[in-house]
């Protein structure tokens, strides 16, 4: 009887090394779905934004058209060249005809285009802050606290120049606050842009992400 | 002595299930091993090492799994689907397969939500 019981413990050990199910845990670069093939083109052109509202002393057209050349140059290995076009109306975006004659010698082209709107204010709140920064998380005592805040809307197209046909389109609405009243709309920009860019590209090029997933063994 | 025949039993049963158990692991070795490649970042090695796992059981829901864990890396998202929902029709509790499945479905659409979203 006392053997029999040796060997069923014997027995079930072995059942549950030879059965057990494992699993690793790993972190994969998976790549993302690229939208649009920029292989496929042989120039980038960047056109000046339909600016819906003019910041003051920031020129937002010619910081947008120097800031995707630099990207853009980044990942692009073809010509990036920029071309003032006329916005009369904001419904030419989606006229392919308006694309396929401007610059019909182009046929491996791609025109980055787009609208934006950048504003800031001031905003006020009733904030707990600390009355002295050495007692910081001792005294609190409520005022008037202030904040810059900064809006940045770009709509933006890609528009394959030989069809007129908008290959991609999206709208990013990015803002962001700052303690310093005096902080100035050059500097929010480049900040609100680098939330852009990170989308911009990751949608476009498909840039990769860290995904974990199981590897399982039966 | 029903008490013995009834221990006797129970330890044959086991016998006849460790059996298949054991030879189930002989597979699994392959499985192991493409896990071990796929962890020193070599994908198709790991890929050659599932398929032959499923060429000789392609009921294996953890070889189809990682297949699809192999695919996704690899950017063929198609095949990958495919896999994931084999391994989950062959193995529908299994919580790792699920987890996989549903977050490759979520980062897929959250992608394609990223692109078509208008604020």
């Amino acid at each position: 009887m006392k053997k029999i019981n040796i060997a069923f413990l014997l027995l079930i050990f072995l059942y549950l090394s030879c059965t057990s199910s494992n699993y690793w845990k790993l972190k994969i670069e998976a790549p993302g779905v690229e939208s649009v093939s920029l292989d496929q083109f042989k120039e980038v052109i960047i056109t000046n934004f339909l600016v819906e509202k003019e910041t003051k002393d920031f020129n937002l057209n010619q910081e947008l058209i120097d800031y995707f050349s630099i990207e853009l140059g980044k990942h692009f290995e073809g010509k990036i060249i920029s071309k003032e076009i006329s916005w009369e109306k904001e419904e030419i975006i989606k006229k392919e005809d308006h694309w396929r004659n401007l610059l019909p010698e182009s046929k491996k082209a791609l025109y980055l285009t787009g609208k934006t709107k950048y504003t800031q204010e001031i905003r006020k709140a009733i904030l707990e802050q600390a009355r002295d920064r050495s007692q910081e998380s001792l005294f609190y005592k409520k005022g008037l606290a202030q904040r810059k805040f900064f809006t940045l809307i770009l709509h933006l197209y890609l528009i394959k120049a030989q069809t007129g046909e908008i290959l991609y389109e999206r709208n990013f609405k990015e803002s962001k606050s700052y303690q310093n009243p005096k902080q100035t709309a050059n500097f929010a920009f480049y900040d609100l842009m680098e939330i852009i860019r990170m989308k911009f590209f990751r949608n476009i090029l498909g840039e990769q992400t860290i995904q974990q997933r199981y590897l399982i063994s039966e | 002595m029903t008490k013995k025949f009834i221990l006797l039993l129970i330890l044959f049963i086991i016998l006849i299930s460790l059996f298949f158990s054991c030879a189930r692991s002989v597979l699994n070795q392959q499985l192991q091993f493409g896990i071990q490649a796929a962890q020193r970042d070599l994908w198709d090695e790991a890929i050659f090492r599932w398929k032959k796992v499923i060429l000789s059981n392609p009921n294996s829901a953890a070889a189809h799994n990682n297949l699809g864990v192999a695919y996704e890396k690899k950017g063929l998202w198609e095949e990958a689907k495919k896999e994931y929902e084999i391994a989950l029709k062959l193995s529908p509790e299994n919580s790792y397969i699920k987890s996989n499945y549903q977050n490759f479905k979520d980062y897929h659409q959250s992608f394609k939500k990223e692109i078509d979203e208008k604020n």
